[in-house]
């Protein structure tokens, strides 16, 4: 690992095809950012991506990555991790992917609190497949495949990570750069599962959930002096519908993650040429 | 006086049939005897009839056949079960005083036996089935020595007061028989050698492959019969710097695998029918993003939910073919306990040294069978471990492009690309599910695509050539009939040429552990007069496979009733499907 790391060496060489304007430039720039900031380099990461337009950033991305299937990303980042303790890795989607084919991972990886971060590019849309409702579309947002609205509450994934024993819970919005890099950065400091919902906007198929809502509406907890070691406070801010916020919203800060709980600190990749040299008293068990 | 002995304890599930069988299995097994165990259980917890069948013998065994001689029944339903296996050197064990009035034929010895009354005197009611542990050995003249050291084997954890008051019911139940009948063993010499063996079944012969293998990381979803895999593995691959996840589902099972694969860790996920359909959709991933995996199938019937604790080796299609688009892999099939070892080995070099999907199917019957085994069949330093292309810091450089970025997926001559594992410097690439270049990035470039698929399917090619995809064969190499088998049926077949034999029936047979790639049987089948293939499904889709190699129709033993095939039933299938003609299709 070198310490000269710049986030530009986290950057592929090849050009995203996202439409001009799409909020997961700025997701993408901050969790390159954030990685650089932390100490990582390109040699030591790993980052997996869902499928969706925000799945296409581990191609954008340059590390040790897999680009997996719709809604899975979240077990491949739990395995590499469990396998290789010494890396960093980062798991990206979008809300479609993490709260709707992918939402019983996300629950299971948010209360199995395995030290790795999770980065949703939320735009309240299916981006990819071209405008139909996600998840976290407003009960009234008409879309090709729902032209009078979902007619459902939209889920809460702050809720639903909170509800599942998270240990730390973030949101943060893609074009407000400072604050997005510092929310992922924390997110990988923390020593469990970092989550964080990005708004990271649609600007082809969300005429509702735009850059200007956004800036118009959102309050920054930091700034309000929301303390997010304050369990009821989280609970408080999390299920409060009428607002939009971003900033750390829950932090346990004695978090203690899976890996270190189980013990696992061995890089799995390191096996003997043969058996292990004691294998024998496996087969001597059934005597 | 009958070469080997056929014993079975058969109650309610939870009258802990299946602990008191495998302490005898292990009582023979001290003694130097071979066993060959079978289960028949049902799907539930408590309640509904469940037996564990020993057959033993000095000399191998390896099928059940339709004998009965000892039993003991805790319900009258298991004497019911059992009475057409049974004949006038049979015995049953059985408790008078309980409430059932036991029907017991004639020519069937009963040996009616206090067990409750003799364990409750002994220390607790709970030991009634060792009281008849005993009483069977008396009826067979076989030591109860050899039972207290399975006893000890079994409860020594749980302090010497048990063991000691477990030791006491089996002589009480042994001198009740002793006492109160005159049976003279009943003709049995329950012969003991000085032979060690060891006693396990194919999960266990798979678990303890995997470790020996090397493989660090399983992440599974519980499923009848593959999750005594798991069970195995939990709390033994720690001590060798391992770890087993319980998943929240199959889809996330295979999906860490993979994730730690991607890692380099050698892993492995194992499932059976319904868990193998949520997997299909990671399968394709594991071929296209070029990762070493082991996905083990433990079949049972299907489909749908079927029989969750019947046999059946239905999924042969699934194996083979499951999976959107064209996914190369490759389908090993172990067809005796030892192979479970030894295949499961083979499946992580596979699996590394071409960077695929390695699938290692079992079976429910394999799955539970308990065999004895000298222990040298598990040689631990015969086990060889091939990683494959993995490089180091030193080699990525061979396979950077001008512009210094790692060739994960080089379009090699044998299809085989470099390895880069996570920390190894400039190597970071990324893989993806996507078609994509060298590089791993995305393309719909028609010629690269081809240049990938082709690069993709030219490992299979390569692994072809490379590697021996044979058969084990048995029985006549001379006669005109071919039998040909795959899976735990070997066993059982093993054994039906000897009844053959006797009825002056010679056939050559081949038991296949490669599905695909698979021997090429074609001159061995054009050679020969009649060629029945033997398989647990209905339809016989190995017997598809084969016609399909070979452009010759086949004969088809199916048996499909969620019970392995036995060894007198097969030698008369075979017999009958000899003298018939091929049926038009
Ligand atoms: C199993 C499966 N089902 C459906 C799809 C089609 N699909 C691709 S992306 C996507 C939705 C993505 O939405 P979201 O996660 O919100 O990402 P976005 O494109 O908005 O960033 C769907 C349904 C697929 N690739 N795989
Ligand atoms: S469709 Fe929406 S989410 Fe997808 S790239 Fe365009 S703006 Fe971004």
């Amino acid at each position: 690992m070198s310490s000269d790391v710049r986030f530009t060496d986290f950057k592929s060489d090849k050009q995203p095809t996202w439409c001009p304007g799409c909020g997961d430039f700025g997701t993408m720039n901050g969790m390159m950012k954030a990685l650089a900031n932390t100490g990582n380099d390109p040699d030591n990461t790993f980052v997996v991506a869902g499928i969706g337009c925000s799945g296409k950033i581990g191609t954008y991305m340059h590390s040790y990555a897999l680009h997996g299937v719709h809604g899975r990303a979240l077990p491949v980042g739990t395995g590499v991790k469990m396998a290789r303790p010494d890396l960093e890795v980062m798991v990206a989607g979008g809300d479609g992917d993490g709260y709707s084919i992918g939402s019983g991972h996300f629950i299971h990886a948010v209360r199995r609190n395995v030290d790795m971060s999770y980065v949703v590019m939320d735009n309240r849309i299916y981006g990819l497949t071209k405008g139909q409702a996600s998840p976290t579309s407003r009960s009234d947002f008409e879309t090709s495949t729902t032209p009078e609205g979902p007619q459902q509450p939209p889920v809460n994934p702050l809720a639903l990570a909170l509800a599942s024993g998270a240990t730390f819970i973030a949101q943060s919005f893609a074009s407000d750069a400072m604050r997005h890099t510092e929310i992922v950065e924390a997110a990988i400091e923390h020593d469990g599962f970092g989550f964080v919902n990005v708004f990271s906007p649609c600007v082809t198929f969300n005429d509702v959930d735009t850059y200007d809502y956004f800036r118009d509406t959102l309050v920054d907890l930091q700034e309000e002096g929301h303390d997010p070691t304050d369990y009821e406070a989280a609970e408080e801010v999390i299920l409060d519908a009428d607002k939009e916020y971003q900033g750390i919203l829950y932090q346990d800060d004695e978090s203690v993650s899976y890996g270190e709980q189980q013990g696992l600190g061995d890089n799995m990749s390191e096996i003997p040429d043969g058996a292990p040299e004691d294998a024998m008293d496996l087969v001597r068990e059934f005597y | 006086m009958p070469a080997d002995l056929n014993w079975a304890i058969g109650g309610e599930a939870g009258d802990g049939i299946d602990s008191t069988g495998k302490i005898f299995a292990q009582a023979l097994a001290r003694a130097g005897r071979h066993v060959f165990t079978s289960k028949d259980f049902a799907s539930r917890i408590r309640g509904g009839y469940t037996a564990y069948k020993i057959r033993t013998s000095v000399d191998d065994v390896q099928s059940v056949v339709d004998r009965l001689d000892i039993l003991v029944a805790l319900t009258q339903r298991t004497i019911d079960e059992n009475l057409d296996e049974m004949h006038d050197g049979s015995a049953v064990i059985y408790d008078g005083e309980r409430s059932w009035e036991a029907e017991i034929p004639d020519e069937v010895t009963a040996v009616d036996v206090p067990l409750k009354t003799l364990a409750e005197e002994a220390g607790g009611a709970i030991m009634r089935n060792v009281v008849a542990l005993g009483a069977a050995c008396e009826i067979t003249g076989f030591d109860v020595a050899y039972l207290d050291e399975a006893l000890e084997k079994r409860f020594g954890g749980k302090g010497s007061k048990i063991v000691e008051n477990n030791k006491e019911a089996a002589r009480l139940g042994r001198d009740h028989v002793r006492e109160e009948y005159d049976l003279d063993h009943l003709g049995y010499d329950l012969e003991t050698t000085d032979e060690d063996y060891v006693l396990l079944n194919g999960n266990e012969a798979i678990g303890m492959g995997a470790i020996a293998a090397g493989c660090r990381f399983y992440a599974g979803y519980p499923i009848t019969p593959a999750t005594s895999i798991m069970e195995y593995l939990t709390g033994r691959i720690d001590d060798y710097g391992g770890h087993v996840v319980q998943a929240e589902d199959e889809l996330s099972a295979i999906n860490m695998a993979l994730g730690a694969a991607r890692g380099g860790a050698r892993s492995m996920t194992a499932t059976s029918g319904a868990g193998i359909d949520l997997m299909t959709e990671t399968f394709g991933l594991v071929a296209t993003s070029e990762t070493p995996l082991v996905i083990a199938d433990v079949q049972r019937s299907g489909p749908s939910t079927g029989m969750p604790t019947k046999q059946e080796q239905g999924d042969l299609n699934m194996v083979l073919y499951g999976g959107h688009g064209e996914v190369p892999r490759f389908v090993v099939a172990p067809t005796t306990v030892t192979e479970c070892f030894w295949k499961t080995v083979e499946a992580f070099n596979l699996a590394e040294t071409y960077q695929t999907p390695v699938f290692l199917v079992s079976d429910l019957a394999m799955s539970v069978t308990e065999q004895t085994f000298p222990p040298e069949a598990f040689d631990m330093d015969a086990v060889e471990i091939d990683r494959g292309k993995i490089v180091s810091d030193e080699e990525v450089e061979e396979w950077l492009d001008d512009e210094g970025r790692f060739r994960a997926h080089a379009a090699t001559d044998d299809g085989v690309s470099p390895r880069a594992l996570p920390g190894t410097l400039d190597g970071a690439h990324m893989s993806t599910g996507l078609e994509h270049d060298e590089l791993g990035r995305r393309t719909e470039d028609t010629d690269v695509r081809v240049q990938q698929v082709d690069k993709r399917n030219r490992k299979v090619e390569t692994a072809k050539a490379e590697e021996d995809w044979d058969y084990r064969e048995f029985g006549d190499p001379d006669a005109d009939d071919l039998v040909i088998s795959w899976g735990s049926n070997e066993g059982a077949l093993i054994e039906a040429l000897d009844l053959l034999e006797e009825r002056d029936v010679s056939v050559r047979v081949l038991s296949v552990p490669y599905l695909f790639p698979r021997p090429d049987l074609t001159e061995d089948i054009e050679a020969a007069d009649d060629v029945v293939v033997v398989e647990c499904n209905a339809t016989g889709q190995f017997a598809d496979v084969i016609e399909h190699d070979t452009l010759t129709r086949v004969k088809r033993i199916n048996k499909y009733t969620g019970i392995r095939f036995k060894a007198d039933e097969l030698a008369d299938d075979i017999e009958a499907e000899l003298s018939t003609e091929v049926p038009a299709q």
